[in-house]
């Protein structure tokens, strides 16, 4: 064992195939020198192996890990640097139909993308109308391709750092052989647990578009029509309302409100209460009368003249 | 010479770029803030919210009285700016007008009967517009005492600004006042009575009825149906409702602010609704009656003295409800108030 002997996470990485070429060779080079290296590298692939029988199916699955994607960003990067326009232009048709993975996975990113914008434009067209009656479960009901790439890239760069934390931690003369199995098995699992779900991805997705202002069903309507309401009778009432009707007036609406604020928050607090729901539109419907009320009054007022 | 002249064009270029960088670099006026509309208050409105010009001046006013033949089944329309104004239906065929201390009375036909040639709709007006040369006044009579007689099976409309009404023996009733008390007695063939403040109340009457008032309390009292499915409909924002002894099947009270007390039987069929926001609800009803409780009472509270059988109960602290049946359950009765109480008691 030399002073420039690599660490459990360099080997593991040159096992899976993730070094740079460079990195890899004089990995090579060393182990053909080392013995405890080269003894080191023969034991972490046998548990590998043990690891990968083991977690076999979930890693065939075709996700890329974090340092494979890294490396694929950094030869982008490096090549973007070095090569004209043209080259650059000419390089991503020619970097697609050369790796037909990476034309796959372009292909996927790039309908995911358009369906993300032909779904948030449509969603956000119909947010006005549809979502009272989508209100409980909009989590759920969103379509899963509403996750977009931007929120995948941010998962895997926050993934990231767990194994490469725990690769750097451990040093390879203090650990026994079963110790490391155990690392290297929790490690995997770790990582496998840190990657990129898009079904996670799709409900931070979703609940990032919920609307603010999400409105039970029918509950829209009595909004829009108080609304409504309120800027015919706001100018009105001064004039309409004597001063004793107007103190009356603001009392019941005072008592409306805080009918409906408390509706509003049990109905909130479960939504399947139907009996909340209906005393919720009971003040609703009293507000739209309070108000309808100053508005027929001038009417009557203006049919005296 | 020639230097300077070689200078000019260079001098002309350095200002013209000088001149364009300072009008470039000239503050844009302040864009200029539209002033609110002014509000104009209508000259022929009232000169404070809730107090309007009388249309006689004090002492302007003179007492009269007109009447005219009519059809027994006719149908006066009228309307008062002020005044305490009484209908009474009489046994003649016959309308009497009596103004004390207002505006003069105009009588208008509208209508005849085309077989009788008898006045079937009729407008009372105040008579001074009617005179040329004169400036426009209001339609509507005024005065201390308006007092009218109509036969006994005629039909009554009138709109008021502040006036008290009070009408009793008529066929058929519409009342619509800004300001000012309703009372209506013997009026069997059907109710709209509406004011914005003040109160309204009706007894021993039937047919279609629809009570409201914006502040006032209601009451109603040996009410009953004229035909099979009329409905009676009482609404107030702030004020009570009190209804006693109603043969009605089909009832809608509802209040914001104030209570809603039903007292009479609960009949069999019957659909029932009582509202209120913030007050309580109190039943009371013979301890045999035959009707379903379908209560939804938010933050309030649900009490009988009756037994009940329930059916349902919801007893969250987010919203309380309850389904309960008396009997055999043939009415229906719904219940919903926000915070207030519910309570039904034995007759």
């Amino acid at each position: 064992m030399s002073a420039e002997c690599f660490d459990i996470g360099t080997i593991q990485a040159f096992l899976d195939g993730e070094t740079a070429p460079e990195l890899s060779a004089s990995v090579t080079n060393h182990a053909a020198e080392c013995v405890a290296c080269a003894l080191l590298i023969a034991e972490a692939e046998e548990q590998s192996s043990i690891v990968f029988s083991a977690l076999d199916r979930e890693f065939n699955t075709l996700v890329p890990t974090q340092r494979l994607w890294t490396r694929i960003n950094d030869t982008i990067a490096v090549e973007k640097g070095s090569a004209s326009w043209w080259q650059r232009f000419t390089g991503v048709f020619a970097l697609q139909f050369s790796s037909p993975s990476f034309a796959a996975a372009a292909g996927i990113v790039m309908i995911l993308g358009i369906f993300a914008v032909v779904t948030g434009i449509r969603d956000i067209r119909s947010r006005n109308t549809e979502l009272a009656s989508l209100w409980p479960t909009v989590n759920i009901s969103h379509p899963q391709s509403v996750a977009a790439p931007s929120t995948v890239n941010e998962s895997i760069t926050t993934s990231d750092d767990i194994p490469n934390a725990t690769h750097a931690s451990v040093d390879k003369s203090n650990v026994a052989p079963e110790k490391l199995r155990k690392i290297v098995i929790s490690t995997r699992l770790e990582e496998e647990r840190s990657r990129p779900h898009f079904e996670n991805a799709v409900a931070v997705d979703s609940r990032s578009i919920a609307p603010a202002t999400e409105y039970l069903a029918g509950e829209e309507s009595y909004v829009k029509t108080i609304s409504e309401l309120k800027q015919s009778v706001d100018g009105q009432k001064d004039r309409v309302l004597s001063p004793s009707s107007r103190v009356e007036y603001e009392r019941s609406m005072a008592v409306v409100n805080d009918s409906i604020t408390r509706m509003k928050d049990a109905v909130r607090t479960n939504p399947r209460n139907q009996s909340a729901k209906q005393v919720l539109y009971s003040a609703y419907q009293d507000k739209i009368d309070l108000l309808n009320s100053v508005v027929q009054r001038e009417e009557l007022i203006a049919s005296l003249r | 010479m020639n230097s300077h002249r070689s200078k000019f064009p260079k001098l002309a270029l350095v200002l013209c770029l000088s001149a364009g960088i300072s009008a470039g670099q000239t503050p844009k006026a302040a864009p200029i803030t539209p002033m609110p509309p002014r509000h104009e208050r209508p000259v022929s409105g009232p000169a404070t919210p809730g107090r309007f010009r009388v249309a006689v001046a004090p002492g302007d006013g003179v007492t009269s009285e007109r009447s005219i033949a009519v059809d027994r089944n006719a149908n006066l329309k009228m309307c008062v700016v002020e005044g305490d104004l009484k209908i009474n239906g009489w046994h003649r065929a016959e309308i009497r007008v009596f103004v004390k201390n207002g505006s003069r009375i105009g009588i208008r036909v509208l209508e005849k009967d085309p077989s009788s040639g008898m006045p079937v709709w009729i407008l009372l007006s105040n008579a001074a517009d009617e005179k040329p040369g004169k400036p426009p006044q209001s339609e509507c009579l005024s005065g201390e005492r308006i007092e009218i007689d109509v036969p006994i099976t005629a039909s009554i409309s009138v709109a008021g600004r502040a006036t008290e009404t009070v009408i009793d023996s008529v066929k058929k009733v519409t009342v619509k006042n800004v300001e000012g008390n309703i009372s209506l007695r013997n009026i069997p063939g059907g109710i709209t009575a509406l004011t914005y403040q003040g109160d309204v109340t009706v007894e021993n009457s039937g047919g279609a009825i629809s009570l409201e008032s914006a502040t006032g309390n209601i009451v109603g009292y040996d009410v009953r149906p004229g035909e099979i499915g009329d409905v009676l409909k009482v609404k107030t924002s702030s004020g009570a409702i009190s209804l006693q002894k109603l043969e009605h099947r089909q009832i809608e009270a509802n209040s914001i602010t104030g209570s809603v007390l039903f007292n009479g039987t609960l009949l069999p069929g019957g659909l029932y609704t009582f509202k209120t926001s913030n007050g309580a609800v109190r039943l009371v009803i013979p301890a045999d009656s035959a009707c379903t409780f379908i209560a939804s009472y938010g933050f309030g509270q649900f009490n009988s003295e009756i037994p009940l059988k329930y059916l349902t109960e919801n007893d969250s602290s987010t919203g309380k409800s309850l389904t309960a049946t008396i009997g055999s359950g043939d009415a229906r009765v719904n219940i919903t108030t926000t915070s207030g109480s519910i309570g039904i008691k034995k007759q």
